[in-house]
C-alpha cells in the first residue's frame, strides 16, 4: 500500500530530473534528408537538408567573429565521389545583449548543397554536423548531430 | 484501489506541472528586451538545485598559471561566472561584470570567471578576455568544477555566493544589467559580516 502510495511522488522526482537532463542532451538541429536517389556515373547536385529548432539558431559555415564555433558537414562518403559542398549564406541575427553584436546564422531549415557522383548500387551517406546553437540570452556547447542517409544509384 | 491509485498519481502529475509552472517565473527575467526570437523559455539553470548550500569547493588555474581557489575568497562576496570565448551572450554580460567589479570593489566583491573552453590554451582565453575588456580574474576550465556546480551546460550561468559561502542566486542565461546588479547588491547584503 506505502509503494503504492509513493508512486505519484517518485514520478514527480523522475520527470523534473529528465526534463533538466534532456534539455542539456538535446539536439537543436534535425536532419530532414532521410534518402537520396542519384544516377549511376553522372555528376549531379543533391541537398541535405536541416532543421534548426525554433527558438534557436546556429552559427553559419562562416560566423563573424572567428571564436564563434562554425557549422561544417564532415561526411565519409564511401563508394560515393563528393566533388563539391557548398553552404548557404547565413542570415544577420542581432543579438540583443548588452551592447548587442550582429551575427550570421542560420535558422529554420537550411541546406547543404553536395556535387555527387556515384556507381549503380544502393549505400549509406553517413557523417557529421557540427554545430553550436543558442537562443536569444544563452548558449549550449558545439554538438555533433549524426548523418545516416539511404542512397539508391540507378 | 486502481482508481484511487490513479488518481494519486493524477494529483502528482498535475501538481508537478504547477510548481513547474512557478519554477519557471524567473527570480530573473532571462530573455533580454525585444527580440525577433522570443520563442523559447530559457531552462532553469542547472545548478539552481544549489540555492540555499555552501558552494562547491574548487582550485583552478589562472592565466598567469597561479592556483587560485574558492577558499583564497572566504569572507567576501563572490560571483562565480562560467562563461566561453564562443559564446555571445557571455562576452556580452562581462562588461557589466567588470563594472561591477569595481564598483562594489569596496564592499569586497570578487568576481571569478570560469572558463569553459576546453581544448583552449591560456593565451587564447587571455587573448578573448582582453578583447572583452575585462581585468577581473579568469580562471581555466576543469570538468570536474562545472560537474560540482550542477553540470554547466547552459551559458552563461552565474553563482551568487555571500560571505559566508552559501550560494544566494543562481541564473542562467545573460540577465540584464539591472537585475545583474540587483543580485550582486543582494549577495554582498547576505551572509553578514
Amino acid at each position: 500500500m506505502f509503494a503504492l502510495l509513493a508512486m505519484p511522488i517518485c514520478a514527480q522526482l523522475q520527470l523534473g530530473s529528465l526534463d533538466r537532463a534532456a534539455q542539456a542532451k538535446k539536439q537543436h538541429v534535425e536532419l530532414l534528408t532521410d534518402s537520396l536517389q542519384l544516377t549511376a556515373n553522372k555528376p549531379q547536385d543533391v541537398e541535405l537538408r536541416f532543421r534548426v529548432e525554433p527558438g534557436f539558431h546556429i552559427n553559419s559555415h562562416t560566423p563573424k567573429d572567428e571564436l564563434l564555433i562554425p557549422t561544417v558537414l564532415k561526411l565519409d562518403p564511401g563508394s560515393l565521389h563528393i566533388a563539391n559542398e557548398q553552404y548557404p549564406s547565413g542570415q544577420h541575427f542581432r543579438l540583443q545583449v548588452g551592447n548587442g553584436e550582429d551575427l550570421d546564422v542560420y535558422q529554420g531549415d537550411f541546406r547543404v548543397m553536395l556535387r555527387v557522383e556515384a556507381p549503380k548500387g544502393a549505400t549509406t551517406l553517413t557523417g557529421s554536423l557540427r554545430y553550436q546553437a543558442c537562443d536569444t540570452a544563452s548558449c549550449f556547447p558545439a554538438k555533433l548531430l549524426p548523418v545516416q542517409i539511404a542512397v539508391t544509384v540507378r | 484501489m486502481i482508481a484511487l491509485v490513479g488518481v494519486l498519481f493524477w494529483a502528482g502529475v498535475h501538481n508537478l506541472r504547477h510548481r513547474r509552472a512557478l519554477s519557471e517565473i524567473p527570480h530573473v527575467t532571462l530573455m533580454p528586451a525585444s527580440s525577433a526570437d522570443d520563442n523559447s523559455p530559457a531552462p532553469e539553470a542547472e545548478g539552481a538545485e544549489l540555492r540555499g548550500k555552501d558552494a562547491p569547493a574548487f582550485t583552478l588555474t589562472d592565466l598567469s598559471g597561479k592556483k587560485v581557489s574558492l577558499a583564497d575568497f572566504k569572507g567576501h562576496p563572490v560571483v562565480v561566472n562560467f562563461w566561453a570565448t564562443w559564446c555571445g551572450p557571455c562576452k556580452l554580460e562581462m562588461p557589466w561584470f567588470q563594472e561591477f567589479s569595481s564598483k562594489y570593489k569596496g564592499q569586497g566583491l570578487e568576481v571569478l570567471g570560469l572558463s569553459q573552453d576546453d581544448g583552449a590554451t591560456r593565451q587564447d582565453v587571455a587573448e578573448a578576455a582582453k578583447k572583452i575588456g575585462v581585468s577581473y580574474t579568469i580562471l581555466m576550465p576543469d570538468e570536474n568544477v562545472a560537474k560540482k556546480y550542477g553540470g554547466v551546460d547552459y551559458l552563461p550561468e552565474t553563482f551568487y555566493i555571500d560571505r559566508a559561502g552559501k550560494i544566494v542566486d543562481v541564473t542562467a542565461g545573460a540577465p540584464s544589467k539591472d537585475q545583474m546588479e540587483a543580485l550582486i547588491q543582494k549577495t554582498i547584503a547576505a551572509g553578514g559580516a
